[in-house]
């Protein structure tokens, strides 16, 4: 039962956080009030006082009315079963009001429905002196809000539900009778309820146009302490942050209006702390301090938060200030022992908090603290494993992502701060969050050498590594299918159709890495003696390896244990695609007929080739693409060198070259 | 956001391969019917009424006395897709008559589909739609309405489909006596004409919501004067509507606000009167509100709505 459903406005509102492409870590830390507090606390209550009743031990989710009148008719207590009965006429009448159905109710069905309605009422009203007083005292409200009788909600608890003993009954009727003064224009009064309920839905509602400097300033000056300030002021600030961060977006705040609203705020919550007359002025200089640090001014930032922290609040603003200072500082602190000691602290006062209160608050204050301040900052400092110990502290993927980028040799540091004891508060806090899985590493190291092209020193690592690892890797499917021999440019080693999607248990009895490694490693010392033909054939053999244990060849498994569009050359990997046409450069040189084609057709191949022969550009006169030739690109002048092979060839080309459907688009330009 | 650039890119097909039809169209209407001119609507003053709550304060009512306006243009639901429900529509967000209607005020329901329902048919929605547009009728006591209004930004994907539902409301709404127009978009004017008593064009939402900072995204003469050269050949009657709204976005948790200027709104009127002389006669206005009404000069409604 709510009584001011949530606007779609809202839900767009939220849905903007939620549709970021790239983790942006920007977690709100101006956290004074929940969002949810009312509905759960209604809801879990109200599910608890249903399963005290039955009688139950279980977990208690939905309300089962059948259930409830068999206990209640075996206990012999008509009341409970009379309620109960009523309780459903009543919700039925509810969700026929609520449904929207092609059917529309007549005049007759409307008065019926009424009916229904006054006749719960009636019922409810004469039960006020039951012992089931406080549920049917809430039916008679909801009953008088689906009639639209706001005045008797109002009367009924200002005369009679006010005086009842607390219950979630009686706070349920304290939040229509809100609703009703709301209705009847008493907003004001009604605020001040739905705040101290904590009933956000409903505040957001009531305020949605009008959340402003102006309307803080307003509300604080009819009334200090108001309920709905840390409303306002947690909404005020925490756009202001959004707006502020690195999404894209946020950049338009920082326009004139937007810039001195936020200004007029930082000025006003000084002035409110400096007046005294709120009780709560950590949340006023906590807001300061954080707005200050968000519009770009660091040391007043740290002084007001420093003073925040030893100012009156809740529990919620007193804690709300320490994380804040918290991200302050790690932003502005250099790296020290003594800021290693302050950090450790105070992250495990946070996981404390965490676990004491189930807040996600103090996991999003930690992700975003280390994402976006520390994890950086021991990294430049050149802590590399305190900086990858903090990303593993917040279980995100870009632990993942940085242990697999990470030059191997400071994952073998990392490894051996791991197995090493800790030495200060900030080390043993972090390091049971690190999750070493010993074939994983071995595998990992073994390919960040493979991705060196340090075949000799990849290999040891592999040879640990045993089969059953590779068999149940995502990409064996791939791995047991696909050769690095097979020249890319000629022939593409597609899966048979639906196989990527299937489960198939592969039995590869070679580990594939190895058998590269090796396969490399041989051909590459060959390359050394070789000369000539020779030469630029082995040259060829190479560039066709190269090419298919890139990101963009068919055995990218080799090298990486995914494969997406959105790849590249990673960090610590060398760029194979250059080695291949560096090779097939060589290869071209060749005087064997055969063997140049073959590399002029491999060096005009797209994946080698990042720039395009062509553009294609938007024609508004024809509404069509028009094709621009781009001849200062690689391509075009490996088609350029293609064609002049073809003209000076007697036989001209191969059908794999006079057929390929770009060769043959590239001559039509070429032409022209 | 893409969805709307898909929606701009469909638009700027759409005027190009229809520019052609319109013009074969008007040649063969030529020789035809040796170019009969198209009727011409009443001068009225008129406005839209979109909350979900019908209830009148005085200020509104005062000022819908004062401009003479005797018709309004209520929102009496939406029309949605259920997903849950094999795609079927369904009504949405129905209006609650909390007061009644007076007696003096003409009402023409208006029922907003969303553009998703017209990607295909859907049986028999013509005639739920309209039985439910006269049992809220009936229910509510409003009386003397003689005319429904369908609202839908339809493209080339769902032109045709919606164009055979308006045929199917449109026989259905004759049964009961009652007229029927539907909202036209600007971009809407390279399409052919919907088989309809008469459209209403609305003159707002011109602009790109993502290039606000450019341009007004409600209404900017610069976006408009694109589609002028439509209004002449454009064979149906039409009525004109401009915004008198706010527009508050939350942007990023960014708090925007757009409204436009009285200039801005009375260049546009005059450009579009000086295309089509018979745009002056019925105006509305989007949307009645006491916000809206006390957002502008009484000047500025004197001009908007002067014939």
């Amino acid at each position: 039962m709510r009584f001011i459903a949530i606007s779609c406005m809202l839900a767009c509102y939220q849905s903007v956080l939620a549709c970021a492409w790239v983790e942006t870590h920007n977690y709100y830390l101006f956290h004074v009030y929940d969002s949810e507090e009312f509905r759960h606390r209604v809801h879990d209550i109200s599910n608890d006082n249903w399963r005290t009743y039955l009688g139950s031990t279980e977990d208690y989710y939905y309300f089962n009315a059948n259930e409830v009148k068999d206990f209640a008719r075996k206990k012999g207590d008509d009341l409970m079963v009379n309620y109960v009965n009523n309780l459903e006429r009543y919700l039925k009448c509810a969700s026929e009001v609520r449904a929207e159905s092609w059917d529309y109710p007549t005049k007759d069905e409307l008065a019926q429905r009424n009916r229904v309605i006054n006749s719960v009422l009636q019922y409810a009203q004469g039960k006020l002196s039951s012992r089931l007083r406080s549920q049917h005292g809430l039916l008679v409200m909801r009953c008088n809000m689906l009639l639209g009788k706001h005045s008797d909600n109002i009367t009924f608890w200002e005369q009679t539900a006010s005086k009842y003993i607390e219950s979630v009954y009686k706070e349920m009727m304290k939040n229509i009778y809100a609703g009703a003064l709301y209705k009847t224009g008493q907003t004001d009064r009604a605020t001040q309820i739905f705040a101290e309920q904590g009933d956000w839905e409903s505040l957001m509602t009531q305020f949605y146009l009008k959340r402003s400097y102006a309307a803080i300033r307003d509300e604080y000056l009819s009334n200090p302490n108001s309920a709905a300030l840390p409303f306002l002021v947690q909404d005020f600030v925490n756009n202001t942050q959004e707006a502020v961060d690195e999404d894209g977006y946020g950049k338009l705040f920082v326009r004139d209006i937007s810039t001195r609203e936020a200004e007029q705020m930082v000025q006003f919550a000084g002035q409110v702390v400096k007046e005294g007359k709120t009780k709560t002025p950590a949340l006023w200089m906590t807001a300061r301090a954080w707005m200050e640090y968000l519009l770009g001014n660091p040391v007043q930032a740290i002084a007001h938060i420093d003073e925040a922290v030893k100012l009156d609040g809740t529990d919620w603003m007193k804690n709300c200030a320490r994380v804040i200072r918290l991200y302050i500082r790690s932003a502005q602190y250099q790296v020290s022992p003594q800021f290693d000691t302050y950090l450790g602290t105070e992250l495990a006062w946070m996981q404390q908090m965490s676990k004491q209160t189930h807040e996600l608050f103090y996991e999003n204050a930690l992700d975003r603290i280390v994402h976006q301040q520390l994890a950086d900052k021991y990294a430049k400092a050149g802590r590399i494993e305190t900086s990858m110990a903090l990303l593993a502290a917040t279980h995100a993927y870009e632990y993942e992502n940085a242990l697999d980028t990470l030059e191997v040799h400071s994952l073998l540091s990392f490894i051996d701060y791991f197995n090493n004891p800790s030495t200060n508060t900030l080390d043993s806090y972090l390091k049971p969050h690190i999750n070493f899985d010993a074939i994983n590493l071995d595998d990992l190291i073994g390919t960040k050498y493979l991705r060196l092209c340090q075949w000799d020193e990849a290999i040891p690592w592999l040879k640990k590594v045993p089969m059953s690892y590779y068999n149940s890797r995502g990409y064996a499917i791939y791995a047991a299918r696909r050769r690095t021999d097979v020249e890319p440019w000629i022939k593409r080693q597609w899966l048979p159709l639906g196989a990527e999607y299937e489960y198939e248990e592969q039995h590869m009895t070679a580990n594939p890495k190895i058998t590269f490694a090796t396969d490399m490693r041989d051909r590459e010392a060959e390359l050394r003696k070789l000369k000539g033909k020779d030469y630029q054939q082995a040259c060829y053999d190479l560039a066709v390896r190269y090419a298919q244990c890139s990101f963009t060849g068919d055995c990218w498994f080799l090298m990486r244990d995914g494969k997406s569009e959105l790849d590249e050359v990673r960090a610590n990997e060398t760029d194979f695609n250059a080695k291949a046409v560096g090779l097939l450069r060589r290869a071209s040189q060749t005087t064997d007929v055969q063997l140049k084609e073959r590399a002029l057709f491999a060096l005009s191949y797209a994946y080698l080739n990042p720039d395009r022969w062509f553009e294609h550009v938007w024609n508004r006169t024809t509404s069509k693409f028009d094709t621009k030739p781009q001849p200062q690109t690689l391509q075009y002048k490996a088609f350029a060198a293609l064609i002049d092979f073809e003209q000076t060839n007697s036989k001209g080309v191969s059908t794999y070259v006079s057929r390929c459907d770009e060769y043959i688009q590239f001559r039509k330009y070429w032409k022209e | 956001m893409h969805h709307f650039n898909c929606l701009r890119l469909t638009a700027l097909h759409a005027s190009r391969f229809t520019l052609h039809v319109s013009r074969f169209t008007f040649c063969a209407l030529c020789l035809l019917t040796a170019c009969t001119t198209l009727p011409e609507l009443d001068d009225e003053n008129a406005v839209y009424y979109w909350r979900t709550e019908w209830r009148l304060d005085s200020l509104e009512r005062d000022w819908v006395a004062h401009y003479d306006i005797h018709k309004v243009y209520c929102r009496y639901f939406d029309v949605v897709i259920d997903e849950d429900d094999n795609n079927e529509p369904y009504p949405n967000a129905t209006i609650s008559f909390v007061d009644s209607v007076p007696s003096d005020l003409e009402i023409i329901p208006t029922v907003y589909i969303t553009e998703a329902c017209m990607h295909q048919p859907h049986e028999g929605m013509a005639e739920r739609l309209v039985k439910r547009i006269v049992q809220m009728n009936e229910t509510h006591d409003v009386m003397g309405v003689k005319e429904i209004q369908i609202d839908c930004d339809y493209t080339l994907r769902s032109r045709q489909t919606y164009y055979d539902f308006l045929e199917e409301v449109r026989r259905e709404a004759a049964a009961h006596q009652l007229r029927l127009s539907t909202t036209i978009r600007l971009h809407q004017l390279s399409m052919p004409v919907p088989p309809v008593d008469y459209g209403v064009l609305m003159i707002y939402n011109t602009g790109d919501p993502q290039k606000f900072e450019e341009r007004n995204p409600i209404l900017d003469l610069r976006d408009v004067q694109p589609y002028l050269r439509y209004l002449d050949d454009y064979q149906l009657p039409l009525a004109a509507a401009y915004p008198v709204y706010e527009w508050l976005r939350t942007i990023s948790g960014v708090h925007i606000t757009h409204e436009v200027g009285a200039d801005e709104i009375l260049q546009v009127k005059s450009a579009v009167e000086a295309e089509r002389n018979d745009l002056r006669h019925t105006i509305l206005l989007y949307h009645l509100d006491a916000d809206n009404i006390q957002r502008y000069e009484n000047e500025t409604f004197d001009a908007i709505y002067r014939h």
